[in-house]
């Protein structure tokens, strides 16, 4: 099986000579297909900036990036437009819903913004609202929604356009516990039924829990990475051992390593 | 430290919102150019004809001012809005650091006052170079030479311009700053998209479309009508329905956006997105939008009614004589006055005086004035005297008949409708009315004995192709009766003005051959003595000159008399005082509408770039956001411009029959297209802003699509 996507000792530096930053200095990894890859790491690590080269919204100092074998920086203007919008799907932490559209106008904005059919695709918005649960806020704007369903309905959104992976930046990152739980058993529900390639940052070990396998960043760099052992190992299982290399990574780590 | 902030925020101010800093120099043009207006060599040449209406309207300035300064109030305050909005944060930033607000606001008033020292400093010379080159195209426009021109700088007005400048300034920069330093840090720091509104049942907003345009309709109604001219009442109650409507429509006008959103081709790019923007800024600023609708309407019929007040006054015709000295021929009251309808030709005729035109002459003579004249000629014009029955003394049943036999037009009506009460017209001498012809450098008219030409006056003729209709009739030399006597009538009609003063206008006379005139007249006819400058003897800077320093040598001899120049003056002051101050505040309006728009757009452009941020991450390309921002200020300048245009069309029209003199009412036509083609001007002036403000919006794009270090 080929990966989807594939990362090549991909490098970003900020800033010139003296005072340059390290947000990425030589990370390669690779996403399979039906994957759900889990990112983690401290403020500052470099795990936005890596979702950021993936989504071609920054550009990396080095290195390669490929989806499906196709090497996005060399993707220009309209390619890239497209790249953005239909190869991935991208969820934000503030779920970045248009206010001043209603719910059904926020998933469909991706068409609209692409040039295809609303046909095309009524079918799929009713899918992807009654799996999510949404059907009863799409009339409604987004101050008229609750959190969770915001951000649910920002999933449908990313979605809509049935992309090859789903990039989630800190998707629970505000929301309540509650409302955190329903969006990943719905994100694990679509990674396990329907094949959705997942590839989410957090610092949310709960959430991280969810995932097949977590990549731990520190310094720009793969500082250490965790598979969950299914069907051996509960989520509960995994939890301990993300929190324990959670400790390691945060203020205890000068003392390990 | 603090000084150094002051000068840098200031400097990046002005280099990066070019709108902000031209609406302020705009404002010193428009306080500067009414200031200095009494300097202008027009008012300048005015005031010394006709002081008392040039006074009157001086005396206005003030008041001029007064609404300039309210008016450019809104302007900057807009402006200034818009550049302090752009800066929330770092306000925010300021405070987070610890500086207290009284600081933060010495600083903002620092700024301030240095931003409008520097606009000063380049306005003023810009605003005295623009009123002289208008004070010197002015006086080209309206007389080519006839005004002297000197230069004008006037202190008094810069010093007026710099402290309405700054008082305006500082009254919106203390409401402005008192609004900012109210508010949290927290608000301050985030770009907040304004609260959540309260909507209401869409029967509400649909309801208030329909009554606002019904409003309007009554409004334009009454206004095309002329009803609205009536009376106060009627006029406020003309004006209320209109601006009610305005505001009514404004306000129900996301409803139909809303539906264009829903109801659309959404396969089109970003259409959902663009008219939720639209309405959106429609919601928020409705009663915005709708005033700088209405100031946009104001400034489209200022325009149109300025342009063709003036082309209407400034049509005087070709100029012959340059003077007409007032007497009589004969002895007593046979010497009729002429211009009964409008008794200007009288004005200085007494009704007991015995000057004879001999006597004039001599007394010319007398004060060695006779060789400033190149030409001086007699113009004799009588009634006719054979017959005692005033509503018969003439009948031209067969010229009418003819007339009342061509082709239906407006100007066939208006001529037999006129020429119907032509039953005693006025009778000119052929031998003087050729002398007026040889003046003008035109070729003698030639009459057979029996025969008679037909005068009308220029006015009358011009309207509508009447001159050539009653050419064409006369072609058939068609029979009449002069006191019981035939005689045929023959073209073409004669239009060239009989004496000086263009407030006497003869509807229809008949030159008659010398004979004839002396039978019919029975020698009793009024006569006036026209005179032609030499101006080759006379050397001068302009004609303006010229005639002054001749009117002053006039007067000295109490010949009473009537000057080319005073005519002028009268004529000059109607244009000037219509056009100039209709085209002025015509200006003014449009520029604070446009400014208000422009600046209202894109202030909620940049509070809604978070939206745009998203469009981007969701695969947006930078073509395509600029497409959907330019449509959107298509819609955002065209909705207001357009129901201006709209309501400019029964607006200009209201206003010419309200405030038009009658003869200018008879081409009406004529003014609408002259109006028509203004409004086409400021559409072009409109597209210009436009084009400004996508590029602003498109920098601002720009700007977005390089994303920024979120950690």
């Amino acid at each position: 099986m080929k990966p989807i996507l594939e990362i090549e000792s991909l490098k970003k530096y900020y800033g010139k000579s003296k005072n340059k930053t390290k947000a990425l200095d030589g990370i390669t990894f690779q996403v399979m297909p039906g994957e759900f890859l889990g990112i983690m790491g401290s403020s500052g690590s470099g795990k936005s900036t890596l979702l950021n080269c993936i989504a071609a919204v920054i550009q990396p100092s080095g290195g390669t990036i490929s989806m499906n074998g196709r090497q996005i920086q060399s993707l220009k203007g309209a390619e890239l437009a497209g790249y953005r919008g239909k190869e991935i799907g991208y969820l934000f932490q503030n779920f970045e819903l248009l206010d001043n559209l209603t719910g059904r106008e926020n998933i469909l904005l991706p068409l609209s913004l692409h040039g295809i059919a609303e046909q095309e695709s009524r079918k799929r918005l009713e899918q992807l609202a009654s799996y999510l649960e949404v059907q009863e806020v799409l009339g409604k704007f987004p101050a008229q929604m609750s959190g969770g369903q915001k951000q649910r309905v920002a999933a449908a959104r990313a979605l809509i356009l049935n992309p090859g992976i789903i990039l989630a930046d800190e998707p629970t990152g505000a929301l309540d516990s509650k409302n955190a739980k329903a969006l990943m058993e719905k994100l694990l529900g679509l990674n396990q039924n329907t094949d959705a390639t997942i590839l989410m940052v957090t610092h949310d070990s709960n959430a991280a829990s969810y995932c097949r396998r977590i990549l731990f960043i520190q310094d720009g760099i793969i500082f250490h990475e965790l598979r969950r052992e299914v069907p051996f190992e509960s989520q509960q299982e995994f939890y301990g051992r993300i929190l324990k290399v959670m400790a390691q990574l945060g203020g205890g780590s000068a003392n390990v390593l | 430290m603090f000084f150094k902030l002051v000068s840098q925020n200031s400097k990046r101010s002005r280099k990066e919102n070019g709108l902000f800093f031209s609406s302020l120099l705009i404002s010193i043009l428009a306080f500067y150019l009414v200031l200095s207006l009494s300097q202008q060599d027009v008012m300048v040449f005015l005031s010394k004809m006709e002081s008392d209406a040039v006074n009157k309207l001086l005396a206005l300035i003030p008041a001029f001012y007064a609404m300039a300064l309210i008016i450019l109030f809104f302007l900057i305050y807009y402006a200034s809005k818009f550049q302090l909005e752009r800066r929330r944060h770092e306000f925010g930033v300021y405070l987070m650091l610890g500086m207290r607000r009284t600081r933060l606001f010495a600083m903002l008033l620092a700024e301030d006052f240095r931003g409008s020292v520097i606009s000063l400093l380049l306005g003023l010379p810009a605003a005295a170079l623009l009123a002289e080159l208008v004070s010197l195209v002015t006086a080209r426009l309206v007389g080519l030479g006839i005004v002297g021109h000197r230069l004008s700088f006037s202190l008094d007005a810069a010093l007026w311009t710099a402290v309405g400048f700054l008082l305006v300034k500082l009254a919106a920069f203390l409401i402005l700053s008192g609004k900012i330093s109210r508010q949290e840090i927290g608000s301050l720091l985030t770009e907040t998209p304004e609260g959540a509104r309260k909507q209401m049942h869409p029967a509400a907003y649909g309801g208030a479309v329909l009554v606002g345009a019904a409003c309007l309709a009554a409004a334009y109604a009454m206004a095309i009508r002329g009803d609205a001219w009536d009376g106060i009442k009627r006029m406020g109650l003309a004006l209320i329905l209109g601006v009610f409507g305005t505001f009514l429509f404004f306000w129900g006008l996301r409803l139909p956006l809303g539906l264009a959103a829903r109801l659309g081709n959404s396969n089109r790019r970003l259409h959902v997105f663009n008219f939720r923007q639209i309405q959106e800024n429609v919601i928020r600023r409705s009663g915005a939008l709708a005033s700088c609708s209405l100031l946009m309407l104001a400034a489209l019929c200022c325009f149109g009614a300025g342009v063709s007040i003036s082309r209407h006054y400034g049509d005087s015709g070709q100029h012959v004589l340059d003077y007409t000295f007032h007497g009589t021929e004969d002895e007593g009251p046979a010497g009729q006055p002429l211009g009964e309808r409008e008794d200007a030709g009288a004005k200085g005729q007494g009704s007991g005086e015995n000057d004879k035109t001999a006597a004039i002459r001599q007394t010319l003579a007398e004060h060695g004035l006779e060789g400033y004249f190149s030409n001086l000629f007699e113009m004799k014009i009588g009634h006719i005297g054979t017959s005692e029955d005033t509503g018969n003394a003439f009948q031209m049943e067969s010229a009418m008949s003819a007339l009342r036999e061509m082709e239906p037009s407006r100007a066939r009506d208006m001529l037999l409708n006129n020429l119907s009460y032509t039953t005693y017209p006025y009778v000119v001498s052929l031998g003087s009315y050729n002398q007026l012809l040889e003046a003008a450098g035109l070729e003698k008219l030639e009459l057979g004995a029996g025969e008679a030409a037909v005068y009308m006056d220029r006015e009358y003729a011009s309207v509508g192709g009447a001159e050539e209709l009653l050419g064409r009739v006369l072609e058939a030399r068609p029979k009449a009766l002069l006191g019981g006597e035939e005689l045929y009538l023959t073209g073409p009609v004669q239009t060239v003005n009989l004496v000086t003063d263009r407030s006497i206008t003869l509807n229809f006379a008949l030159i008659l051959p010398e004979e004839l005139f002396g039978s019919c007249t029975q020698g009793e006819y009024g006569s006036y003595l026209n005179g032609v400058l030499d101006k080759s003897t006379v050397e001068h800077a302009s004609l303006m000159a010229l005639f002054s320093d001749m009117n002053q040598k006039l007067d000295s001899t109490g010949l009473p008399y009537e000057s080319y120049l005073q005519n002028m003056g009268r004529q000059l002051f109607y244009m000037v005082a219509s056009s100039y101050i209709t085209i002025y505040l015509a200006i003014i309006f449009l520029i604070v509408a446009n400014t208000i728009i422009g600046v209202q757009f894109l202030i909620s452009q940049q509070k809604s770039g978070r939206r745009y941020r998203a469009l981007i991450h969701l695969g947006a390309a930078y073509a395509g956001l600029r497409k959907s921002a330019r449509a959107q200020i298509n819609w955002y300048f065209g909705i207001p411009a357009g129901m201006a245009a709209f309501g400019s069309l029964f607006g200009v029209r209201a206003l010419f029959t309200g405030i038009l003199p009658s003869g200018a009412k008879t081409d009406l036509p004529g003014m609408m297209a002259v109006s028509a083609a203004m409004v086409l001007a400021l559409c072009v002036a409109e597209f210009c802003y436009i084009t400004a403000v996508k590029r602003s919006s498109d920098r601002y794009l720009l700007a977005l699509m390089v994303p920024e270090r979120e950690e």
